[in-house]
């Protein structure tokens, strides 16, 4: 298998075609139309036999990708944004139908102020619709993530949509060699779908979602949808097996990068963490035991595997990529809680808040999140949240308000 | 690692020179990454792009703030602060202009560390092409002679990403005829090795301010009537009154609102509102509006 130059759009259009999807229902979005336009295209020419329909917005066509899971056809479908909050009621609509299906999200900073570029915040919005979540890093893992979500969305431990994010720009506009896998072997990874509680027949009538009142019959549902994405844990290591042994190529729940002898550990997600694993290398010259780990899947949360990974560190660092206003980083609460219990806890949490908006996180930004985390270790305490923001960066934004404000134009 | 940063105007082809160079460096065995930043797609917007190559995996990602190689498609962009065309450049940078100047007169306008060196691509495409289009594949056969790649990969790597584009086998014959030539022509600037120092940045922690400055606003009123966009013509339209027929096509089909009409039905170009995308010149039904190529000594107003 040699690899070609690909962005991650194209590696997320290669993936639903390699998966033999049945049903494409699209909405093009800044970042994310490559992938459509791209499945638009083979299905017109044939080279994936699938049924395309453009729906007039995202809450429609998350609508139609659920109710053609439900009827059995495998679904793949994308978005990014605004486009995933548009479509944000269906998310748990369809969860609670435990529908099988793999809807990409190209990630993309939300309004106000508008802006193109990623960060995380649009897909964190949907981490407790039920939806399982993967955060990919490279575009090969784009791919790879895809195929690897058919099989745990299908698995009826789970029957749960999956969404794979990838962040805009720096992925999805970004070629890097990526390996296609061959489609006989994708074929024995990933088995024709026949879900046992889907599909329809006229002459069995059912219903899905239907109402229920009271609160305990909602209850018991509702915990179902929590059991299912749980087991999603167990599912991804062994579809991570199978994945190494057809492919050769390994993704867990979490991947630690120089972790093993780490003093501190700077926890990041998605494709700047390629740029934290480089932090990582040049403070390992400087003889600065640091480590990295890189959250992969984040609903289910991997608790332990987390908690095992920075059992015994000195300090971490959470390098968020999005901002809940009033409250900081969304992953850093997330960590700080599973690790509450653990005896041999980091003796120090930091948070910072980088990346909004797709800025730029510079090597001397990450020596400062380094500097900042061993003081944090050697004290004893924490730090944050820390915007990553820069002295030079703020005279650019003072010179914006001067002329958004000031500046008088003689008219 | 090296690290070439491509620098033009929205619809010059900095992105695919970028590819090209990309895809030449993947068919010699490199690592290869490649990606453009735009803003909102506007024609003659400065645009960036960017392509890594490296014998093992790389791990940065996004912008390219300390470039081995930087390329401006349009001499104009070094004016324009906008374009943050000398970023992260150093004595050890090579920086090419497409210019008609030579390093040596290119050098006393302009105070830029590192090497600098010149081509006339603008003209070379004119002569060799006969048209005003993109120049991917000169600014990608300029990039890949200056990172030491060698002509037959460009020349295949222009094959594939310009039948990418839909382009006819003829055009893109032309195109690699041009683009060896200036593969051949380019004065060429050994790359130096760098070793860079990491040092930390300091942050700055922002304070909280009323909503009037701490929301997206804007409070002066019309502003963009002093952001002159007239520095992004690589070429300007002209008109010649005596072929005008006064059908006022190009004041309807002007996106920028440059073009007015006078008290005498004719119109007038406003040039420091011209952006010089010439989609005047392509509905005149007359020819009255023709093309002139800006220089450094024109493109001033």
């Amino acid at each position: 298998m040699t690899a070609q130059m690909m962005t991650g759009n194209l590696a997320a259009a290669w993936s639903a075609r390699l998966a033999d999807v049945d049903y494409v229902p699209a909405f093009p979005i800044t970042p994310q139309t490559e992938i459509v336009e791209t499945l638009a295209k083979w299905c017109g020419d044939g080279s994936l036999n699938a049924r395309f329909v453009t729906l007039d917005s995202e809450h429609s066509m998350m609508t139609a990708a659920g109710a053609a899971a439900a009827t059995g056809a495998r679904v793949f479908t994308a978005t990014s944004s605004q486009g995933l909050l548009h479509a944000f009621e269906v998310l748990y609509t369809v969860a609670g139908w435990r529908v099988p299906f793999v809807l990409v999200n190209v990630s993309r900073a939300l309004a106000s102020p508008i802006t193109l570029e990623p960060d995380h915040n649009d897909v964190l919005a949907a981490r407790d619709s039920g939806f399982v979540q993967i955060h990919a890093e490279t575009c090969q893992e784009v791919l790879d993530s895809i195929l690897m979500g058919y099989r745990i969305a299908e698995d009826a431990r789970v029957c749960l949509p999956v969404v794979v994010n990838l962040d805009g720009f720096i992925l999805s506009f970004t070629r890097e060699p990526v390996v296609v896998p061959d489609q006989e072997t994708v074929k024995q990874f990933l088995p024709p779908f026949r879900p046992a509680h889907l599909g329809f027949k006229a002459s069995a009538p059912h219903a899905l979602g239907t109402a229920v009142t009271g609160g305990a019959t909602y209850s018991y549902f509702r915990h179902q949808i929590h059991l299912a994405s749980v087991n999603a844990l167990r599912v991804h290591e062994e579809a991570a097996v199978e994945f190494e042994r057809l492919f050769g190529r390994r993704y867990d729940v979490a991947e630690g990068y120089r972790l093993e002898d780490a003093e501190d550990v700077l926890v990041m997600s998605n494709a700047y963490a390629s740029k934290g694993k480089a932090a990582v290398d040049r403070a390992r010259e400087e003889g600065r035991k640091i480590g990295l780990l890189r959250l992969r899947v984040i609903r289910p949360w991997p608790a332990e595997v987390v908690r095992r990974a920075l059992r015994g560190k000195r300090a971490v660092a959470v390098l968020d990529q999005n901002l809940s206003p009033g409250q900081g980083g969304i992953l850093f609460q997330e960590i700080a809680a599973c690790l509450y219990h653990e005896p041999l806890r980091p003796r120090s949490l930091c948070s910072f808040i980088g990346g909004l908006g797709g800025k730029n996180i510079s090597e001397g930004e990450f020596c400062t999140i380094f500097e900042q985390m061993e003081d944090a270790g050697g004290r004893g305490t924490g730090v944050g949240p820390v915007l990553l923001y820069t002295e030079a960066e703020h005279r650019d934004m003072e010179q914006l308000q001067f002329l958004a404000h000031e500046l008088r134009t003689g008219r | 690692m090296l690290a070439i940063r491509f620098h033009g105007r929205g619809g010059q082809g900095a992105k695919t020179a970028s590819r090209i160079v990309g895809t030449a460096a993947f068919l010699e065995g490199f690592v290869a990454q490649d990606s453009p930043i735009y803003g909102a797609e506007r024609r003659g917007a400065p645009v960036a792009a960017f392509t890594r190559m490296a014998k093992a995996p790389i791990r940065e990602r996004g912008i390219i703030a300390h470039p081995d190689v930087v390329v401006v498609a349009d001499a104009s962009l070094m004016g324009d602060p906008a374009a943050k065309v000398l970023e992260g450049v150093d004595g050890k940078t090579i920086l090419f202009v497409n210019s008609p100047m030579s390093a040596e007169q290119l050098s006393a306008q302009i105070s830029a560390r590192g090497h600098l060196t010149t081509l006339n691509l603008t003209e070379i495409a004119l002569q060799r092409m006969g048209k005003r289009g993109a120049i991917s594949a000169l600014l990608g056969a300029v990039a890949g002679r200056l990172v030491g790649l060698r002509q037959e990969s460009i020349h295949e790597a222009i094959a594939r990403e310009l039948a990418e584009l839909g382009l006819a086998a003829s055009v893109i014959e032309q195109n690699q005829d041009a683009a060896k030539y200036c593969y051949e022509a380019v004065p060429v600037v050994a790359l130096e090795s760098r070793a860079r120092q990491t040092v930390p940045v300091a942050l700055h922690i922002p304070a909280y301010e009323s909503p009037t400055r701490g929301t997206a606003g804007i409070t002066v009123g019309p502003n963009s009537g002093i952001r002159s966009v007239g520095g992004w013509r690589t070429f300007r339209p002209v008109l010649r009154p005596d072929l005008c027929n006064g059908c006022w096509l190009c004041f309807a089909n002007c996106p920028e609102g440059a073009i007015t009409i006078k008290p005498d039905g004719r119109p007038a170009i406003y040039y420091p509102h011209c952006k010089g995308c010439l989609d005047c010149v392509e509905v005149c039904p007359t020819d009255a509006l023709t093309v002139e190529r800006e220089t450094e000594a024109t493109s001033k107003t």
